[in-house]
């Protein structure tokens, strides 16, 4: 019973992790039609800031909220260097050909993600380095008995509730979330609204930067930090947000947490090496019954 | 006043606007009429910063609007409608709505809330729908609701693109009933494209007739209507 729970507390901690780095892919995805492969390659950097404030005497808490704003500004960065020059007017008719379009800003991306590892590597010597907690990871004693979960554990768990529910309400109550999701849904008639299509873009992106840095923070301390230590993170998120429909935020988070628990269900019932063969198979029965995902809608793009 | 002088838009090598000039006279509707492919819908997207112009003039309340992106244009009173009811079918009913008044929502709160009242009571079905799905309406109140959904701009010029398109004959009595209206009591201009002509005349004061990317006529629309060898050699009846 206590394996079991202990699977489950551990696999819903995991999983909001994951459900945040699809968060953020699923943002950009339908704010910019770009899957950002560089996303937690930010975080790294992000993560790697915070890191170094730490090292330097500054609480846990200065350094978090430090990192959020460098992986806010970050992505609002990539969007206004990179993605938004790309988007303009090309000349060569290749170039501008509906696949080309959709191809440069994912190759770009991935551009970006070597850029920021080699630029960490230099600065910070590409050492591993440990990332602390701000609460007891080890597991919490209540009246003498050990829980099967962490203090960590519902510390994550918590704040990925806390950033979910803030981030529905925006959505769904505020102004700017309803202009984010007309941009998002019809671009045209967005503008035509009077709808600034392009600074609502860089707030995706910027957005998107945050929740992932976010990840980046609370994932880091169970894999220690290195310029690509997230690279996998990435992978796993991205596989959320396929199983849960590349163009639903819900199916994405909800995505995100299958991910969490199957991993820790096979981490614990069966061994660590399965847990890629698992992946894979899930991906693949998703894949064949509803290829567009859990909650996606059946207009997403066929490439 | 809308002023049009030499205006060309082209797609790649096909010129869809070759120089065209008129003006849409303030609190008059001005229809554009003309077959498929005349440049109708081209010359709206122009006008409302969708398609660039490649050379020409538009100006409106003696300030120019080329070069200037949508979402300007907008503030400057320039609603446009385009073709096929184009509201966002994911969205509700009076998320619609509510979208074509976010720019301003934060200068003229009160403003935004009368408008969105006043759109409900000229389409008193789409407030019993407010709640629903876009895409769950019939064409006729999607048409409504894109009407609306311009109107809440508080616009001075409408850009109407074939309002008409797929609605069963009664429904577009009603709507062009209710765009003479507005233009009648509130003093707005409007630009009405159809290729429906005989519904477009009927309403209109204006009467722009194109004909591959050109005006070919440019009458009162009640003398547009009475040229029997205009309507035979343009329009085919």
């Amino acid at each position: 019973m206590d394996q079991f729970l202990s699977a489950v507390f551990a696999g819903t901690s995991r999983g909001a992790i994951y459900a945040l780095v699809a968060l953020g892919l699923v943002l950009v995805w339908r704010g910019a039609g770009v899957i950002n492969f560089a996303q937690m390659g930010q975080a790294m950097f992000s993560t790697y800031v915070a890191s170094t404030m730490i090292m330097n005497e500054y609480s846990y808490w200065i350094a978090f909220f430090v990192a959020l704003i460098v992986g806010t500004i970050l992505g609002a960065v990539v969007d206004l260097l990179v993605m938004r020059p790309l988007s303009g007017k090309r000349s060569s008719a290749m170039l501008a050909s509906p696949a080309m379009r959709g191809t440069i800003p994912v190759i770009a991306s991935l551009g970006i993600v070597g850029i920021l590892q080699a630029a960490a590597g230099m600065i910070w010597a590409a050492e591993e380095r440990g990332f602390p907690t701000p609460v007891n990871s080890l597991g919490l004693t209540i009246g003498g008995n050990v829980m099967p979960f962490t203090a960590f554990d519902l510390f994550v768990i918590g704040i990925v509730m806390v950033v979910l529910l803030i981030t529905t309400i925006f959505f769904q109550k505020t102004g700017m979330g309803l202009a984010m999701r007309a941009s998002a849904l019809n671009p045209e008639v967005a503008r035509l609204s009077g709808i600034r299509t392009s600074s609502v873009r860089t707030l995706s992106w910027a957005i998107s930067g945050a929740a992932s840095s976010l990840a980046g923070l609370l994932v880091t301390p169970s894999a220690n930090l290195s310029p690509n230590t997230l690279d996998l993170i990435l992978i796993i998120g991205f596989t959320a947000t396929v199983i849960g429909g590349l163009d639903s935020l819900p199916g994405g988070v909800i995505g995100g947490f299958i991910l969490g628990l199957v991993i820790s269900f096979v981490n614990v019932y069966r061994s660590p090496s399965d847990i890629f063969l698992a992946i894979l198979v899930l991906l693949l029965i998703v894949l064949l019954v509803r290829p567009q995902g859990l909650l996606g809608s059946k207009e997403v793009r066929r490439v | 006043m809308l002023k049009i002088e030499n205006l060309v838009t082209e797609y790649g090598a096909v010129r869809a606007l070759d120089g065209i000039s008129f003006t849409a006279a303030e609190g008059k509707i001005t229809t554009v009429i003309g077959a498929n492919g005349a440049g109708k819908s081209t010359l709206l997207r122009t006008i409302s910063g969708l398609e660039r112009a490649k050379s020409g003039q538009i100006t409106w309340a003696d300030k120019s609007l080329i070069g200037k992106a949508p979402e300007s244009i907008v503030r400057s009173g320039i609603a446009h409608v385009p073709e096929g009811h184009a509201v966002i079918s994911q969205l509700t009913v009076s998320e619609n709505i509510e979208m074509g008044a976010l720019f301003r929502r934060r200068k003229n709160r009160s403003d935004v809330k009368l408008a969105i009242e006043e759109a409900y009571a000229l389409f008193p079905r789409l407030a019993e729908r407010s709640k629903q799905l876009a895409g769950t309406l019939s064409g006729g109140e999607r048409q409504m609701l894109a009407i609306s959904r311009a109107l809440v701009s508080r616009p001075k010029l409408l850009l109407l693109d074939e309002p008409s398109l797929g609605l069963a004959p009664l429904v577009v009595e009603q709507i062009i009933q209710t765009v003479d209206d507005l233009c009648r009591k509130s003093g707005l201009t409007v630009l009405l494209v159809e290729q429906n002509a005989n519904t477009a005349l009927a309403v209109a004061d204006y009467g722009v007739l194109l004909s591959l990317g050109k005006v070919v006529a440019n009458l009162p629309a009640a003398e547009l209507k009475a040229d029997a060898s205009l309507r035979a050699a343009y329009l085919g009846y």
